[in-house]
């Protein structure tokens, strides 16, 4: 047999592992060229800044296996992260978990709001999500009037959240790696999260398998929402001002995590951890062009190829699977019984 | 339904009706509004969106899509300023510019066709890499040494009447557009691929080809809107029509236009420009910001949606009475 295929045969059929195995050449390439990038300080600032995109791409990857897509993201994360700001701001002892608590039940109703139109009134996600976005991000613009909440501000607790370490790690990236874990686990292993899958990849079939389609499209979008809602609370804890216009590109941002981390943009197929996976690799790359003092003007250059670079591979990929997959076919004969039966092709 | 009722209930008499009605408030919102000069800077600050909005048109009745054309845009404005600071006549920046813009479309196209891969994914990729491309090549520098008739490209109107320039661009473009989509076979052929891939492909159509066609012209009319666009501002920057890709889509989609291709008409399209031009226009004379217009925006495509999908809705609720209700 000739290696690659032997090569591919067992591990690397994982798509997690390829996209490791891809995370760890692009590190050794930028530690190569710049020893500092190993250093623990830097590391924490890569972790840091893959944490808020990697927990967007999270409930954005649940959104495309269901064979939706949700553009708001950004607009959520921003209005959630200006009010809870603005009522800290306003009840400086006020406890953090009601803060905690008004940025997801933000989230949460915009995310209700998507999934209401999409799975209500059936509108395209692509376009109610476009049209969610322009009212949210418009929303907030307005709400906030040009104002923006400092640190200064605010009361220290607040942006002490992104300082806490538990055993050497941020708290902001346990709290990462622990939702993606669970949230894996739960496309995983649970019926609704293998429903998801159902949906992408044949929603005609779905329904007909009695899976009660609105209900888990309503799901999927309220998730996304409440992450977004989260997320919005930890970006003001984190770069300490708050304003109405942050995260301007953040759709496309997860969108990009999550297609590079191997979930089709058709539904049905990849899963979270790729996902998240995605998200720290464009950390990476990010923290790359900086440290090798390559001009920044060429962040978005070289995040668009990544971007094509790794749809090709993956189309590569999935025609080289099936076609060997239709040669082992062809060189081991069918079962005469299964053969016989009428709907065997199926 | 008997044949001009059917017609009646289309979506184009719809968005008319939505036309008219725009008219009337907005005229009521302000004694400004419907005075020739008004409506001409109206439609000369809709040209970008809705030079684009006509390729966007054929690419979604096709089934695919093209979330890169603010970063075209931004690419060919950045092309026409390094020409411009090479100092070139500003004849050859605006040929550079249509050239770099159908060299970024085709090559939008060819990864879409000869890679297999979903236009979606390969236009956010190359709408990252093309606005870094014009990043790298303009820094944060900005052009504006256009002579004075290139900016009546943007602004100026013809000559003793109150047509914009951009409008004499656009009206020729649309009519080329439409008789293409609606009156040639080629067009027929986009609705085919569009509704049946497979089958358009079987029946003979030359699938590729009609596909890399509308993302050639998608580039093209990109850089029409470029130059439009750098004369309205009379300023080329790296940073032009970021996020242009939203409103070309709203207007595409309020159009009528199945987003997942095979139905649309120029039209509807035409109308729905109309429309967001005029809406954003009136709000802006009742002293309403930009960004209160955008929700305005949002709520006019989300509402009219939910018309469309309401429909939806109660069919659905009619099939399931029906079958709640007991046969025989």
């Amino acid at each position: 047999m000739p290696w690659p295929a032997r090569f591919d045969g067992r591990l690397l059929r994982l798509q997690e592992l390829r996209l490791l195995l891809a995370l760890g050449i692009i590190g050794l390439a930028v530690a190569l060229r710049e020893p500092r990038f190993l250093g623990a300080a830097n590391l924490e600032q890569v972790a840091l800044s893959a944490t808020l995109v990697c927990i967007v791409a999270v409930g954005e990857a649940l959104v495309i296996i269901a064979r939706q897509v949700d553009l708001s993201v950004g607009a959520i994360v921003a209005t959630s992260a200006f009010v809870s700001a603005e009522w800290l701001e306003r009840n400086p002892e006020g406890s953090l978990v009601f803060v905690l608590l008004i940025g997801c039940g933000v989230g949460l109703a915009m995310g209700a709001g998507n999934a209401l139109l999409v799975a209500l009134f059936r509108i395209p996600a692509i376009i109610a999500t476009l049209g969610t976005l322009a009212i949210y991000r418009g929303g907030v613009i307005v709400y906030a009037g040009g104002r923006q909440i400092s640190a200064t501000v605010l009361p220290d607790s607040y942006g002490h959240i992104a300082d806490i370490h538990i055993l050497g790690i941020p708290l902001l990236v346990w709290l990462a790696t622990l939702l993606t874990i669970a949230v894996g686990a739960a496309a995983r292993f649970t019926r609704t999260g293998r429903n998801l899958y159902s949906l992408g990849s044949n929603p005609e079939g779905a329904r007909l398998a009695g899976i009660n389609e609105p209900g888990h499209i309503a799901l999927v979008f309220v998730l996304s929402g409440l992450l977004c809602g989260l997320v919005g609370v930890l970006w003001g804890a984190r770069f300490g001002t708050v304003d109405a216009v942050l995260a301007p590109d953040l759709n496309l941002q997860a969108i990009s995590a999550v297609v590079v981390g191997g979930v089709s943009i058709f539904g049905g197929s990849g899963t979270v951890y790729g996902a998240a996976i995605g998200a720290v690799i464009f950390a990476v790359l990010q923290n790359g062009v900086q440290l090798l003092g390559i001009n920044q003007f060429w962040l978005q250059a070289v995040v668009g190829t990544a971007i094509l670079v790794t749809v090709f591979l993956y189309s590569f990929f999935a025609r080289r699977t099936e076609r060997i997959q239709r040669e082992q076919r062809r060189s081991r004969p069918e079962p005469a019984r299964l053969a016989a039966r009428p709907d065997a092709g199926i | 339904m008997s044949k001009p009722v059917a017609w009646l209930t289309r979506w184009e008499v719809f968005l008319l009706i939505v036309l008219i009605v725009t008219l009337v408030c907005g005229s009521q919102a302000s004694r400004y509004f419907l005075t020739t000069s008004n409506l001409s800077i109206a439609l000369a600050g809709m040209m970008p969106v809705a030079i684009v909005a006509l390729s966007m048109t054929l690419i979604i009745i096709t089934g695919e899509i093209d979330i890169s054309v603010g970063s075209i845009i931004g690419l060919c404005a950045s092309a026409m300023a390094v020409c411009l600071e090479q100092g070139l006549p500003v004849e050859v920046a605006m040929l550079a510019g249509v050239a770099v813009g159908m060299l970024a479309g085709f090559i939008n196209g060819a990864i879409v066709v000869f890679g297999a891969l979903p236009s979606l994914v390969v236009t956010i990729g190359t709408l990252a890499l093309y606005r870094g491309m014009a990043q790298i090549a303009l820094k944060e520098r900005g052009v504006s040494n256009f002579p004075e008739w290139y900016q009546d490209i943007g602004f100026g109107t013809v000559a003793g009447t109150p047509i914009p320039w951009s409008l004499t661009i656009f009206l020729p473009m649309s009519a080329l557009f439409a008789i293409y989509l609606h009156k040639t076979h080629w067009g027929r052929a986009l609705f085919a691929i569009g509704n049946n891939r497979e089958a358009a492909r079987f029946s003979g159509i030359g699938v590729k080809r009609a596909i890399l066609g509308v993302f050639v012209a998608s580039g093209i009319m990109s850089s029409l809107a470029a130059i439009v666009l750098t004369a309205y501002l009379a300023s080329a920057r790296s940073d032009t029509a970021i996020g242009l890709e939203l409103p070309v889509i709203t207007a595409v989609v309020l159009g009528g236009v199945n987003i997942f291709g095979g139905a649309g008409t120029l039209v509807g399209v035409f109308i729905a420009l109309l429309v967001l031009a005029f809406v954003q226009n009136a709000l802006g004379l009742a002293g309403v910001t930009p960004e209160e217009q955008q929700i305005v925006t949002g709520v006019v495509l989300v509402a009219t949606l939910i018309v469309f999908g309401s429909s939806a809705v109660l069919k659905n609720a009619r099939a399931s009475l029906g079958r709640l209700r007991p046969r025989g």
